[in-house]
């Protein structure tokens, strides 16, 4: 295999880390060293050759090649087994309507948010139980960390070069969830968005940091759930107006009220959607009056349409809590979901003697 | 134990544009300004404005607003481009 990336010699693996920090290559933490084994290891996994165009990044006209994004994989702690769905995140974060640079550009500070479904969750251990939101598994820590060091080293999403964040938010270390599809009846959040029960996919979303929420007093569905839609108002209130992409993540003792009475991902979605909404005058309680001006009356949904809610059921067994997860800004970057390929006719890459 | 390691940056340089000519004066010219319509830009272009005609005999400012703050600007005012003398972008939060 024929890989084009410079190398470099280290005498020992401290030194590795020193090369790799001093040249703004990592995120901060240790990374682990991308040795041409390794990187092989992972493009052979995924049948692809190193130089296969991913995409081309459509605002700065960057192109992504596999070889580039195992490196960063393998620096992250990707196995070969994890590369498939760092490639398909890349793909889906790559379309226009993601609006990639933008959102990792702006002040904003938002991450990307990965959120696994279908039986690769399972092949790779990849849990949406206990601490779904936090350090939860190997998988879904490492290819969160793998998006963010690919945006550092290949668009130069650096603090203060093409990362402009005046915040930021933890989940720019890494942002995965894997959807609990064992312990639930709704469809998956993949197969709500068209893709086949069957299939995995991902789907990526410019998110905001979680908001948790916690209301373990009632088993009344629209109780529950206007406790979500209030965390939504209160974002609408405190941050943005914008309608767009939100995602609500559901643990299991929440869930089993809702499936007990019979509410599915849709119907929860058109509650939140005629409920989390506010007027403009609203603003004014919260020490923004002085962009309410003659608009007050105007109504501000937290998304254009119910559709638009991302339901996701994770979380540990017990506790009455839940999260909502924010857009970055509203529509001007849309989820994506996309199927993670299986190239059924490639060869094989020779190997290079 | 040594290790060769691999770059995780691309070895290609991105593609950057270039900078347009630089003017000998700003006399009589057309200035084209980008905004990205943040609130902060209209006072800051606002005064641009008036400190180019005012000052630098500027003949004329045109204002154009991206219809999204985050993305490139429009394709009809990047159209636009080539019948001013400069451009300013870039500017605003």
């Amino acid at each position: 295999m024929q890989l084009s990336s410079r190398t470099y010699d280290a005498d020992n693996i401290a030194a590795v880390q020193e090369l790799y920090h001093s040249n703004g290559w990592t995120d901060g933490l240790p990374i682990v060293p991308p040795t041409r084994e390794a990187v092989e290891a992972c493009l052979e996994w995924a049948m692809m050759p190193p130089d296969q165009l991913i995409g081309i990044e459509p605002v700065r006209g960057l192109a992504v090649t596999a070889e580039k994004l195992a490196v960063n994989a393998v620096m992250a702690g990707c196995l070969p087994m994890h590369f498939p769905v760092v490639v398909t995140a890349w793909t889906a974060m790559m379309q226009e309507e993601f609006l990639m640079h933008g959102a990792t550009a702006s002040t904003g500070g938002c991450a990307v948010l990965v959120v696994l479904n279908g039986p690769i969750r399972l092949e790779l251990g990849a849990s949406g139980g206990f601490n779904a939101l936090g350090n939860s598994d190997r998988a879904t820590a490492v290819i969160g960390r793998a998006i963010r060091l690919c945006l550092i080293n290949l668009m130069d999403v650096r603090p203060g070069v093409i990362d402009r964040s005046t915040l930021g938010h933890p989940g720019k270390f890494s942002y995965c969830i894997a959807e609990d599809e064992e312990d639930t009846t709704w469809k998956s959040l993949a197969e709500q968005r068209g893709i086949p029960k069957e299939a995995s996919a991902v789907t990526v979303m410019a998110a905001g940091a979680p908001r948790q929420i916690m209301n373990e007093w009632t088993t009344r569905p629209e109780d529950i759930l206007e406790t979500f839609a209030a965390e939504m108002r209160a974002n609408l209130r405190h941050y943005s107006i914008h309608p767009g992409n939100y995602a609500l993540i559901i643990p299991k003792q929440l869930r089993e009220h809702l499936q007990a009475a019979g509410w599915s991902k849709t119907d929860i979605a058109g509650f939140i959607h005629e409920r989390a909404r506010i007027h403009r005058r609203e603003w004014a309680e919260v020490g923004k009056g002085a962009v309410v001006r003659d608009r007050g009356d105007s109504v501000y949904p937290a998304m254009e349409s119910a559709d638009q809610l991302l339901v996701v059921a994770a979380g540990g067994p017990a506790g009455g809590f839940g999260a909502i997860i924010p857009p970055w800004l509203g529509n001007k970057s849309h989820a994506v979901t996309m199927a993670i390929g299986a190239c059924v006719d490639c060869e094989l890459p020779k190997k290079q003697q | 134990m040594t290790f060769r390691v691999l770059d995780p940056t691309p070895e290609k340089a991105p593609p950057v544009g270039q900078l347009a000519p630089r003017l000998d004066t700003l006399e009589g010219k057309t200035i084209g300004f980008i905004s990205n319509g943040k609130e902060g830009t209209k006072g800051f272009f606002a005064h641009l404005d008036r400190v180019l005609r005012e000052e630098h005999g500027v003949a004329k400012v045109v204002m154009r607003t991206k219809s999204n703050y985050s993305a490139p600007a429009d394709a009809h005012i990047v159209a636009e481009i080539r019948n001013w003398d400069a451009v300013i972008s870039g500017i605003g939060d």
